[in-house]
């Protein structure tokens, strides 16, 4: 009976054929002209983030498609799936504009625009032309359990130091790694030379005998510092110390030497957009001084617009300078990255975490 | 007397070993009725709470919706496509056979992971959004082996001569398939669709790489481990699956032992 | 010709749902691997994530790493169930089979579950921490044993010995009882008996055992991620990160075809010695 194995080879032939046609990104998927498809981080999808839209639009809710990591968004963009507006943090809106997922934005269509910190909205510019619209804004340092170490951390530097040893988590993110150990080596995160990155992999190397873990989103990191399982939470974001410090621990958001991290997320619309007219009416109410506030109080984190400020938790405000962005020049601001250093950051987090 | 202090110390293994095994299904269970967000000792007090809870938890309830419709239909799809495969090599010498065998039982043996990686990858380059769907098929896939090796295990302990002689009557092929092989095979084939059935219903390895926005319920769980004050709630879902599990594959077994007494009793 | 039709259509859909579902992906997979990044078009191909990987001696180690806890999860899982199925095959007469069930109960309920339990046990509020901090050995703080190599480990056994008990089990209930009197009646010890001919006869099931055991466990990594912390990552999570995190399918795809390659290598080694997939033909 050779039919069978004809079959399989035709079969298997036919596999090849379609591999080699569907090499690069897919067709358009369903079409949709009577709402609006949001690519949104689980957990931002509160009416009170978007109230004006409701009020315009009443007839119209928001479809969301969520996802936990910006990379998984990117990889569902890039897959041809389609979104109308999408959510992804600043280090990543240069791998959308590259791959022309996303459209330049009329920034006049936006009644809220002016009103938007200066310091982010320039980050949203490339290649001249503004792509992205900021919404909300985080640092990324190290909290720290006060009653579970002896002496506090004061620099990135620190964490190499062997009193922490397997007291510290750190997020698996190959980009905020390589910073961490660039800053504590005293290089410029973004000018590296080869043999500077063979230098960042074998420190962050060092660091693993202080490591017990590895930490993926606030919650894990949130539970492993409340259990006193981990008593440093490296590159977390300033809502690990608030949460923390709301439920009575004892922490501290360390202002290290170097300089703590900084990003912006925001928002961009696609460029296979059916409904851009809503679109920029849903990013002008994410945008709006009472919804950025609501989001930023139940976070934590900044509002991108000047007039949120007010509404914001006197305190967070304080201690985190999200009144006045001059804090920005004394961080290290997250800046998109391209392809290639997306790859070479991820390359050498691979190797350290494979490095047994 | 040796004997007997074997006896003694293999009793004593024995239950070290089934506590080592239970505790942990038992720690479980016990959380499930503790009154606290906290999963530590002393207990705090009896509740049934959480499930109460359970029954108004929207998400997770429709997370076990979608792992049942998910674990039906690909328990079906393999089922049927596993039977067919059965037949054919229990009743058939042909050219290629072992090839078919060695490829249909391959997914047996492949880490789920890579199986979930390249499955992924097809779906991504054909266009196809993740959904419930692809999930389905990556599941009709790894149980068609287990239905086939049940299938044809029982189908082997007969010899065809019952089939021939329907035909000699002058039976068609088909109606004799459908009249005399199916229902000899068929404690065989219930005892592959639970197996089946609880395999889906349990997997999560691959679910994680073809899962859309909906969520299955291994999935869905997984999401919820990490948020520390919904573990309970976790916890009380795995004691009712477990419960109901447990049930499913009692049944399975007592089905397949069912059919191996009755294929022992008519001397094969 | 009609029997050729028959069995055409009785392995035509088994065979194409195969070829498509399962064959196609992997073929998929192969080419991914040539693949220049996650994005864009499959040409040209490109060598570059296969010199990634051979130069990257982390990732042979890793996989050896993860193969030796493959290996010793195996033979713990069947050093701690032998016992147990000689136990039960020879002592217990026909209760054997509902003692079997109750000691394999635990299988058949949720694999996550049963993970996260070994979490709440080993974690630092968790029942072994407690125990040892009640009995006065360690003071209050961090977990003893979670995030590590041995918690994988303990899980990892934990999950698998009902699978190493199973095999082990049916290759004992097919040994002839009049074997061992025979042996005794020529007067060999319990020992001789055990060595000479109980162990020989069951090593087919020691060996389905370990094939059962060490082949799933080889691309595990959901639980190295529950409860390794990072020394215990394994092969299986360096795959999944290339999709989760790293968006670098292509050397994903690569990796997926290291693990595949080995692990039919083994089975067909294994398949020679030990055929799982033999089936008889009746006609």
């Amino acid at each position: 009976m050779k039919k069978t194995r004809v079959l399989f080879a035709l079969l298997v032939a036919a596999a090849l054929l379609l591999a080699a046609c569907a090499g690069g990104p897919s067709g358009p998927a369903e079409q949709r002209n009577d709402s609006l498809i949001v690519l949104e981080w689980s957990g931002y999808e509160e009416e009170s983030y978007w109230a004006p839209f409701a009020e315009k639009h009443p007839e119209i809710y928001p479809d969301y498609a969520f996802f936990s990591e910006d990379a998984e968004a990117l990889a569902k963009a890039q897959s041809g799936f389609y979104f109308d507006v999408v959510h992804p943090c600043g280090s990543w809106w240069g791998l959308y504009v590259e791959a022309g997922l996303v459209q330049p934005i009329d920034t006049s269509r936006l009644e809220n625009f002016d009103k938007l910190f200066p310091e982010l909205v320039e980050h949203g510019v490339i290649n001249g032309q503004q792509y992205f619209i900021p919404w909300d804004w985080a640092y990324e340092s190290i909290t720290v359990r006060t009653d579970l170490v002896d002496e506090l951390p004061t620099s990135w530097a620190d964490l190499w130091d062997p009193q922490y040893r397997g007291q510290i988590a750190i997020f698996d993110s190959g980009e905020s790694t390589f910073y961490t150990a660039a800053l504590a080596l005293g290089l410029d995160p973004y000018n590296t030379t080869p043999e500077q990155d063979e230098q960042i992999k074998q420190k962050l190397i060092e660091l693993k005998p202080n490591l017990l873990t590895y930490w993926a989103d606030y919650t894990e990191i949130n539970q492993l510092l409340a259990s006193g399982d981990v008593a440093l939470g490296a590159n977390t974001w300033n809502d690990a110390w608030a949460t923390l410090n709301d439920e009575g621990y004892e922490v501290e958001y360390v202002d290290p030497a170097e300089g703590r991290l900084s990003y912006a997320c925001g928002f961009g619309i696609s460029a296979n957009s059916r409904n851009v007219d809503l679109a920029y009416d849903y990013i002008d109410a994410l945008i709006d001084a009472q919804s950025n506030a609501n989001m930023a109080n139940d976070y934590y984190y900044g509002a991108a617009n000047r007039d949120s400020v007010p509404l914001l938790d006197p305190d967070l405000v304080d201690k985190f300078g999200y009144d006045d962005l001059s804090v920005l020049d004394e961080t290290n601001f997250q800046h998109p990255l391209t392809q290639e250093q997306r790859e070479k950051m991820t390359r050498i987090w691979n190797e350290v975490k494979s490095e047994q | 007397m040796k004997r007997e202090f074997g006896k003694w110390l293999g009793w004593a293994y024995y239950l070290a070993l089934l506590f080592f095994l239970q505790l942990p299904i038992l720690l479980l269970i016990i959380f499930s009725f503790n009154d606290s967000v906290l999963l530590v000792f002393p207990l705090k007090g009896f509740t049934l709470d959480w499930y109460r809870q359970l029954l108004g938890a929207r998400e997770l309830l429709n997370a076990a919706r979608n792992s049942l419709m998910v674990g039906l239909i690909s328990s079906a799809v393999a089922t049927g496509l596993g039977t067919m495969g059965a037949i054919a090599i229990s009743r058939y010498n042909f050219p290629g056979r072992q090839f078919f065998l060695n490829i249909a039982t391959l997914p047996l043996v492949i880490p789920y992971v890579v199986l979930g990686v390249a499955m992924l990858i097809l779906f991504q380059a054909l266009g196809i959004t993740l959904s419930l769907w692809t999930i389905t098929i990556g599941h009709a896939i790894i149980n068609i082996p287990y239905v086939m090796l049940i299938v044809a295990a029982r189908l082997s302990g007969f010899a065809n001569n019952l089939e021939e002689a329907a035909m000699d009557l002058g039976a068609t092929y088909w109606g004799t398939l459908m009249r005399i092989t199916l229902p000899i095979s068929a404690p065989a084939l219930v005892a592959a669709f639970l197996s089946s059935f609880t395999l889906s219903f349990d997997e999560f390895s691959l679910a994680f790489f073809l899962a859309g926005t909906d969520n299955t319920l291994p999935v869905y769980l997984y999401s919820q481990l990490r948020f520390p004050n919904r573990l309970p709630l976790a916890i009380t879902t795995a004691a009712v699956v477990i419960l109901v599990s447990v049930a499913i594959l009692l049944v399975s077994e007592w089905l397949r032992r069912l059919g191996v007494e009755r294929n022992a009793r008519q001397g094969r | 010709m009609e029997t050729k039709r028959r069995l055409f259509v009785l392995i035509a859909p088994p065979a194409i749902v195969l070829a498509l579902f399962f064959l196609a992906p992997l073929v998929i997979m192969l080419l991914y691997s040539f693949k220049d990044n996650t994005f864009g078009p499959l040409l040209p191909l490109t060598f570059k994530h296969y010199i990634t990987f051979l130069q990257t001696p982390s990732f042979f180690r890793l996989l050896l790493d993860s193969s030796k806890l493959s290996f010793l999860t195996a033979i713990i899982s069947i050093i701690l169930a032998y016992p147990v199925a000689y136990f039960l095959v020879f002592y217990t007469g026909a209760r054997r089979v509902i003692l079997l069930t109750l000691l394999i109960l635990p299988a058949w309920t949720s694999f996550l579950l049963r993970v996260l339990a070994w979490k709440v046990i080993l974690g630092s509020n968790g029942l072994l921490n407690q125990t040892l901090i009640g009995l006065g050995l360690i003071q209050e703080g961090a977990p003893v044993l979670l995030y590590s190599q041995s918690a994988v480990l303990i899980t990892l056994v934990y999950v698998w010995i009902p699978f190493a008990a199973l095999p082990l089990f049916a290759a004992m209930e097919r040994i002839d009882p009049r074997l061992h009197e025979a042996a005794q009646d020529l007067g060999a010890s319990p020992g001789q008996t055990f060595w000479r001919v109980t162990l020989p006869l069951t090593m087919p099931g020691v060996a389905s055992a370990f094939f059962f055991v060490f082949i799933p466990t080889l691309g595990e990594w959901v639980t190295p991620t529950l409860v390794g912390g990072v020394t215990g990552i394994m092969y299986g999570n360096l795959i999944q990160d290339q999709f989760a995190r790293a968006l670098n399918w292509p050397l994903g795809a690569l990796l997926s075809l290291v693990l595949l390659v080995l692990v039919a290598a083994f089975s067909y080694v294994f398949n020679r010695f030990i055929p799982i997939t033999e089936v008889p033909v009746s006609t």
